[in-house]
C-alpha cells in the first residue's frame, strides 16, 4: 500500500489514467476491506475517504501500521508476492474505492513501467523502514530486560537519602544508631553476681520487654516495666520502689533478653536519667533463662489488629498462585501488570504507615530478635522508604525488574523473620503496618510467599505500561 | 512532558491523596473530657486522664504528669507520647467509659491484667 499524489477527479496514480480499469465501489465506515492472511484478489485505489492499515497477532495484539487517504492505494504487496495478505485494511469513514482485479493489475504492471517502478520503490522503502522498526523494537526489549547495578544503587540510594533527610526534620526522629556515643554508661553485672543479689533479696529485677513476652516467661518476682510505655508507667514504678523496704540499698537489675539489647540498655538508661543510680544490666543478655528461677504462662498467640484495606489486598497474591499455574495466563503481560500494581499498592500503603513513626517500627524490628543493636534504627528508618520508592517504581513502571528483585529480597527477609518467630513461639504480631499487624502464622508466610511469586512474575514477564528506557510501551502501539 | 507521563503523574497523585486522606483522624469532640481510672492502677494509684479537644492531653499517675497527643481512628482513641509510647483506648457506654490496653502491644483487646478502665468525670465534679 502507499500514498499517491493524484486527485480522485482524474482517477490518477502517478500519471496513470485509470478510468478504463477496475470497478468503483462505495464502502461504509468501519468495513474491513482486506483481511490479514486471506488470499489476495484485488488491488485498491482510494478515490475518496480514509482507511486504516493494521496487523493483528493470534492473541489479539494489534499494531496500527498507517492511515491512507484519497489518492493512495493498497493491496499490491500480496498481488506482487503471491503470498496471503500481510495486513488488514478497514475504512475509517465512508470511502469510494476503485477495485482492480489481479488480471487487470498484472496488465497494468506489464504496460506501465512507471507504476512498476513506483511499487518497487515503495516496497524497498517498506523493507528499510521495517528493518529500522525491528531494530528499534529489539533494542527496546533488550533494554527492558537489562538490569544493572545502577538500578539498585538508584533505588537504595534514594531510599537512604530520603530516610536521612526526613528523619532530620521529623518530630519523632530517632538516632541512626541507638545509644551510639551515649553519655550515660550502664554498668553490667555478671549472671553469678546478679543471682546472688537476687537470692539475698538485694535486687529489684525489672523486665523491660513488652507484656506478652513477660507473660510468657520471666524471672520469678520480676516487675514488668515495658520500655514502650516507660513515661506512662514510670511514676507507678517509682512509687513501688519507694514503698519497697531497703530500696536504697538494692540494685535494679534490668533484663531484656533480646539480641539487639534494645530493651534492657535503653530502659536502664531511662532509669538512670530519672535519678536511679544503682542500675545494672545483665552481661549475658539471654543467660537469665537458664540461671534464674522462672515463671510464666503457656505461649499464646499475640494480640493482633486487622490491617484494613491493605490486609484484604494482601490476599490477592495467594489467589494469584492458582493463575500462575496456567502457562498461558502466566505469560500474560496483563497479569504481570496487575502483579506490579498490587505489589506497589501494598508496599506503598505499608510504608506510609511506618515512615513518620520510626521509633515504633524499630521496636517491632527488635521483637523479631534478629537484628543487632547497631542495625535496628538504620533498618527502621530505611526500610519504609525503600518500600515506598520501590512501590512507586513498580506502579510507574520504572526499572521494574530491579524493583521486583528488591521487593522479592524484602519478602525473603520477612519470610525468614516470620518463620523464625513461629518456631521460637515469639508472642508478636507482624508489625507490617505501623503499630498494628496481623498474627504471625503460616497464613502470613503464605501471603508473603504469594508476593514473592508475584515478584518473579513481574521479573520474567513485565512489559506493558512500562515507563522505562526506550519509551512508554502501551497495549496498542502506533508505528 | 508528554501525555503518558502526565497520566502516570495524575494516577500517582490520586493514589497518594487517597492514602493521605484515608489516614486522617476522626472528630475528637465526643471523647474530649476528664477521666479517672475505676480502680487504682496495680492496686496502688489512680490514673487521671485529661483529653483536650485540640488533640493534647495529660496522664497523671502518682503525682507525675505526662503530656501526650491523641487522635481518634476507626472509633478508637490513639494516645502518643513524645518518647514513643502508644496506647490504644476503646471507648464504651457512649464515651463515658474508656478501656486502655497497657500490654504495650498496641491492640484494642485489653487482656485481663493489662487493661485499665476509666470513667468520665462529670464537668465540675
Amino acid at each position: 500500500m502507499t500514498e499517491g499524489q493524484g486527485q480522485s477527479s482524474e482517477r490518477k496514480v502517478d500519471g496513470l489514467i485509470l478510468h478504463e480499469l477496475g470497478q468503483e465501489v462505495v464502502v461504509p465506515a468501519g468495513t474491513r476491506i482486506v483481511t490479514q492472511g486471506e488470499t489476495p484478489e484485488f488491488f485498491y485505489i482510494i478515490n475518496s475517504g480514509r482507511v486504516k492499515v493494521f496487523r493483528e497477532t493470534a492473541d489479539g495484539i494489534r499494531t496500527d501500521l498507517t492511515e491512507l487517504a484519497t489518492g493512495a492505494y493498497f493491496g499490491e504487496v500480496a498481488l506482487v508476492t503471491g503470498q496471503p495478505r500481510t495486513a488488514s485494511v478497514e475504512t475509517m469513514e465512508e470511502s469510494n474505492l476503485i477495485k482492480v482485479s489481479k488480471e487487470e493489475f498484472d496488465h497494468l504492471l506489464d504496460h506501465n513501467p512507471q507504476l512498476a517502478r513506483h511499487i518497487i520503490h515503495q516496497l524497498s522503502q517498506w523493507l528499510i523502514t521495517g528493518d529500522r522498526r525491528l531494530e528499534s523494537q529489539v533494542v527496546h526489549q533488550v533494554k527492558l530486560r537489562q538490569i544493572s547495578w545502577f538500578d539498585y544503587f538508584l533505588m537504595i540510594g534514594l531510599s537512604i537519602v530520603l530516610a536521612l533527610v526526613v528523619n532530620l526534620y521529623n518530630d519523632n526522629k530517632i538516632p541512626l544508631i541507638q545509644d551510639w556515643g551515649a553519655k550515660v554508661a550502664i554498668p553490667e553485672i555478671t549472671l553469678q553476681q546478679a543471682l546472688e543479689a537476687y537470692q539475698q533479696n538485694k535486687a529489684i529485677v525489672v523486665d523491660a520487654r513488652k507484656s506478652a513476652f513477660y507473660n510468657q516467661q520471666h524471672i520469678k518476682g520480676a516487675t514488668n516495666l515495658p520500655l514502650v510505655l516507660f513515661d506512662l508507667m514510670f511514676p507507678l514504678f517509682q512509687f513501688t520502689v519507694a514503698q519497697t523496704e531497703g530500696a536504697q540499698d538494692k540494685t535494679i537489675i534490668v533484663y531484656g533478653g533480646s539480641f539487639s539489647r534494645r530493651f534492657d540498655l535503653e530502659l536502664a538508661r531511662h532509669l538512670k536519667q530519672k535519678g536511679m543510680d544503682k542500675v545494672a544490666v545483665l552481661s549475658d543478655y539471654g543467660g537469665w533463662l537458664t540461671t534464674f528461677p522462672l515463671e510464666g504462662q503457656k505461649p499464646k498467640a499475640a494480640p493482633t489488629m486487622p490491617l484494613g484495606i491493605p490486609g484484604y489486598i494482601e490476599w490477592l497474591p495467594v489467589g494469584i498462585f492458582a493463575l500462575i499455574l496456567i502457562p498461558a495466563v502466566r505469560r500474560s503481560p496483563y497479569l504481570s501488570m496487575a502483579c506490579r500494581l498490587i505489589l506497589g499498592f501494598i508496599f506503598i500503603s505499608f510504608a506510609l504507615s511506618k515512615i513518620m513513626r520510626p521509633a515504633v517500627f524499630a521496636l517491632n524490628v527488635v521483637d523479631y530478635g534478629m537484628m543487632p543493636s547497631w542495625g535496628v534504627n538504620l533498618w527502621a528508618l530505611v526500610l519504609p522508604w525503600a518500600e515506598l520508592v520501590v512501590g512507586l517504581f513498580l506502579i510507574l513502571g520504572i526499572r521494574t525488574r530491579a524493583a521486583a528483585t528488591l521487593i522479592g529480597a524484602m519478602n525473603i527477609i520477612f519470610i525468614v523473620g516470620l518463620v523464625n518467630a513461629i518456631f521460637n513461639h515469639l508472642p508478636i504480631n507482624c508489625g507490617c503496618v505501623g503499630e498494628v499487624g496481623e498474627p504471625v502464622n503460616w497464613w502470613k508466610v503464605t501471603k508473603n510467599t504469594g508476593m514473592l511469586v508475584m515478584c518473579a512474575q513481574v521479573f520474567l514477564y513485565d512489559r506493558f505500561f512500562v515507563l522505562d528506557r526506550g519509551g512508554f510501551t502501551l497495549r496498542e502501539r502506533k508505528i | 512532558m508528554n501525555k503518558p507521563y502526565l497520566k502516570s503523574a495524575a494516577i500517582l497523585g490520586l493514589l497518594v491523596m487517597g492514602l493521605v486522606l484515608g489516614s486522617c483522624g476522626e472528630s475528637r469532640s465526643p471523647f474530649a473530657g476528664t477521666y479517672r481510672s475505676v480502680e487504682p492502677f496495680a492496686g496502688k494509684n489512680y490514673i487521671d486522664l485529661d483529653l483536650k479537644e485540640d488533640g493534647k492531653g495529660t496522664w497523671t499517675l502518682a503525682g507525675k504528669t505526662v503530656e501526650f497527643t491523641w487522635v481518634v481512628n476507626d472509633g478508637r482513641i490513639w494516645i502518643y507520647t513524645k518518647s514513643g509510647a502508644i496506647l490504644i483506648v476503646t471507648p464504651g457506654n457512649g464515651g463515658k467509659m474508656l478501656s486502655a490496653d497497657m500490654s504495650a502491644e498496641w491492640h484494642p483487646g485489653c487482656p485481663p491484667g493489662s487493661c485499665v478502665t476509666f470513667r468520665r468525670v462529670p464537668e465540675g465534679g
